[in-house]
Formats: C-alpha cells, structure tokens, sequence
C-alpha cells in the first residue's frame, strides 16, 4: 500500500500547473504539514502529493509592489513576522501571524496552508478579510491566474470553493491608502499560547479628524464560514465614536454572526464576548 | 523513495516511504536518540530539531521535504563550543529534572539565542519556548536559565566565531 503514493516535487509554476491540469487524479498539496499530517485519516488516505515547499517561488516569495504586497501561499508564518516592511505596513498580519501556535509552528505553518484549511478558526482569515486581499488561484489557464477575494474562499468548515487540484498560489494585500488607519486583532482562547480561538475579531479602519471612515470587521470562530459584517461596518461609517454608536453596534454584531456551542464555548458565550470585545476595541479608539 | 539532506553536518542518503516522517528517520534510521516522539501532534516538543537553523517539529514533517536541507540535531549540538556554555546555564539554574524533554528545550533556546535580535525579556523567552512541554520543571529555572544565557556576550560570540553549520 505504502508504495501506491506518489510525491511529486515541481521546482517552478510550470511543472506545478501541468500536472494539475491532465487533472486525472486527485493531488494533496502539502506545505508546512503542521495541519495535515495531524489530520491523520486525511494523511493517510492520500495518495499523490505535490510538495509546494519544493517551489522557491511559492516558499519563499514575499513580492513588495508599490500598490500591493503579494506572499506566497508557502511562505512560512515566521517570514512574515520577521519581514521589515510587511511589519511596518501591515502590523495587523503580523499580529495575527505572531499568535498561531509555537515558534515551532510559526517556523513551518504556512500562510497558505491556514486559508486552505478553511478552519472557522483560522487566524489570518479575518486578518486577511480586513485587508481586502485577493487570492490568486491556479493552476493557470491562458498563463494568468484567477482572483478570488478572501472573503469569497470558505465553504464552511473546512471546506473550500476550490476545485479539484485548484491551489492558492498568492495571497495580494493592497496597501492601505491614506494617514489614520487604526487597527486591532484580539483573540479569545483557554490561554494565551497554543489555543484555539473561541473568538478572533479583526477591526480596521480609518481615522478622519473624529469621524470614523472605512470600518472593516471581520470576525473568526464565531460562525461556519469567516466573512466581513457590512451592517455593523455601516452603522460606524462616517460617524463619530461615542457609548451610544458603540453600543449600538455591538448589538448589530450579535445579529450578523452565527456561532455554535461546541467544546470550546456556547453560542451565548461567544455572541455576548463577539459584542464586548468589538465595543473594547473601539472604546479605545474614542 | 531517496532523500537527500545534510545532518550534523553530514550529508546522508535515506530510503523513505512518502509517509516516513522526518522524526522517524532521525530517530530510527539514523540513531539520533535525542529526537524522541512525545504527543506526534506538533504540541510537545520532544522532537524539535533545527531545520535550516530554526526549530521545528519533526513528527510534522513529511520526510522527504527534507531533500537538500539542513538538520541539526541535539547530538549535532554537542560538537559547538556554545553546547557546554547552555549546559552549565540549565545546571547551574536547576531546569533540568527527568529530562525527556530537554532535548527539545535546548534546540528551541538555540534557535530563540541564534535569531534573537531583540534584549532578552522574560515574555519573549516563554513565547521561544512556548512549544516545548515540560512536566517537572515547572519551567521557572528553564526561563532563568536562558535569560541568563541571553544577557551574557559569551554565546554570542560563540554562535559568530564557533558555530559549525551552515544555517
């Protein structure tokens, strides 16, 4: 049986894009593999892997343009945290990279691997949402990649719109525009380290002399799928923070997500810390 | 299938299945007992080796991406001056109980001293260190033990003038 696996190791796009595309059998995309070798039945039934730590140009491809930064989906979490300029222009993903399980996990996980996965609990997902990146989607038909907004990845659960043997290759964030962006990331788990989210909420937004422009929330853990919440993005927009507006939103919050009890918290739990935690974060912000 | 990578400075050539993970054949092929299996879930780290110079867990690692790496192992430590200067840091603060997991400890503290760029504070050491487990120590004597390692030149050094990999 164990001989019945094939690996394949492409070196660029090109040798990744053409064994994809005969699309004659079913191909595994491994990467840090801090997810799917723990996803034992998975693992184990797979029978072809590709190897995409084997491309330079998706492992190690962090590409600053002047209108956006485009990552390589196997680019580890540590080089991202560690990268200058990603660290001075995107503190938020830095952030939310800095606190996904050990150093151990930072140093192999990759950024790729954690939207792939589809986890309502995946970090970077409301990190990435609020950014507005794109996701560039192959293999490549007519040499260009298809575009895909984050928001747009998740299924549910662990499952993505994605179809068979179609690979995340790049993660696009346009910079933000303009002075005054304020932001923030928090994460409610059991404990600081090594947890897994009960909730994780991502607020930016922009700062025009007291009024609020440009609110983005998005929110992890607390619904099947990650996705931005307009209706309590709206409330806040071109407003001025006081305990009324803030109040008012929190209560907004509670209707635009859709959480389950699980083993980690109950729906009431995770509704009630979704509306406290967003009003904290702009509480700050007044 | 083959696999190709340098450990301990020494290029090997292994016959894996695409399902060996990189632990067993450090572990099991290749006799470097220090890497040992604790939960094989990424959350103990009793099997953190460096693979190109940063730690990482070996029981979540596909061997054959260790094609043309390289892998230090705890034994592979033991050959750089520094090795003895760690010892005497976890000696001297009595972090060292039954030792199964010290192993991993002391290749996360290699890697957190070799890539710290900032002072040493405790919080940034206990977040090195966050993915090794240990049951005895308490951990207290561990954080000593590598704050008093990080404040001190003499490692330093030893990582600039005597470290012997590439990475």
């Amino acid at each position: 049986m164990k001989n019945d696996v094939t690996v394949l190791r492409p070196k660029n796009l090109d040798e990744l894009d053409q064994a994809l595309l005969q699309n004659t059998v079913q191909w595994t995309f491994v990467a840090g593999g801090t997810d799917l070798l723990v996803q034992k039945e998975k693992w184990i039934k797979a029978t072809h892997l590709i190897d995409l730590t084997a491309l330079p140009e998706l492992h190690q491809h962090i590409e600053i343009h002047p209108e956006f930064a485009r990552i390589g989906a196997a680019v580890p979490y540590a080089d991202i945290i560690h990268h200058e300029q990603l660290k001075a222009r995107l503190p938020i993903l830095t952030r939310a990279c800095s606190l996904i399980g050990a150093v151990q996990i930072q140093n192999r996980g990759t950024i790729g691997g954690n939207i792939g996965n589809a986890s309502p609990a995946g970090d970077t997902l409301p990190v990435l949402a609020v950014l507005n990146a794109q996701l560039l989607i192959g293999p490549r038909t007519n040499g260009s990649f298809k575009r895909l907004p984050v928001e747009k990845i998740m299924a549910g659960p662990g499952k993505t719109n994605l179809a068979q043997n179609e690979y995340i290759a790049f993660i696009e964030i346009p910079w933000l525009q303009g002075e005054g962006y304020l932001w923030d990331f928090r994460k409610i788990g059991q404990r600081e380290a090594l947890a897994i989210s009960k909730l994780s909420l991502a607020v930016l937004c922009q700062k025009e002399g007291t009024l609020i422009r440009d609110m983005r929330i998005a929110t992890g853990s607390v619904a099947p799928v990650i996705r931005r919440h307009h209706k309590t993005e709206q409330i806040l927009n071109d407003h001025e923070l006081g305990t009324e507006l803030i109040e008012q939103a929190g209560e907004m919050l509670k209707t635009e997500i859709n959480p389950i009890s699980d083993i980690r918290s109950t729906r009431e739990y995770r509704k009630q810390i979704s509306a406290d935690v967003l009003k904290d974060v702009l509480y700050q912000w007044i | 299938m083959k696999v190709s990578f340098k450990v301990n400075g020494q290029q090997v050539k292994v016959d894996v299945t695409p399902k060996t993970r990189l632990l067993d054949v450090l572990h099991d092929d290749l006799q470097l007992i220090s890497v040992k299996e604790g939960c094989g879930e990424g959350e103990c780290g009793a099997c953190s080796v460096l693979f190109d110079g940063k730690t990482v867990n070996s029981c979540l690692i596909p061997a054959f991406q260790a094609e043309g790496h390289e892998i230090v192992t705890l034994e592979g430590l033991r050959k750089w001056p520094g090795y003895a200067t760690i010892e005497r840091a976890y000696l001297e603060h009595g972090a060292v109980q039954c030792a199964f997991c010290l192993s991993g400890f002391v290749v996360s503290t290699v890697s957190y001293l070799k890539n710290q760029a900032e002072e040493a504070s405790e919080q940034e050491i206990e977040k090195a260190l966050a993915g090794n487990l240990c049951r005895c120590t308490g951990y207290t004597k561990i954080v000593e033990a590598v704050k008093d390692l990080a404040e001190h030149e003499k490692i330093k050094t030893q990582f600039e003038e005597d470290w012997p990999y590439e990475k």
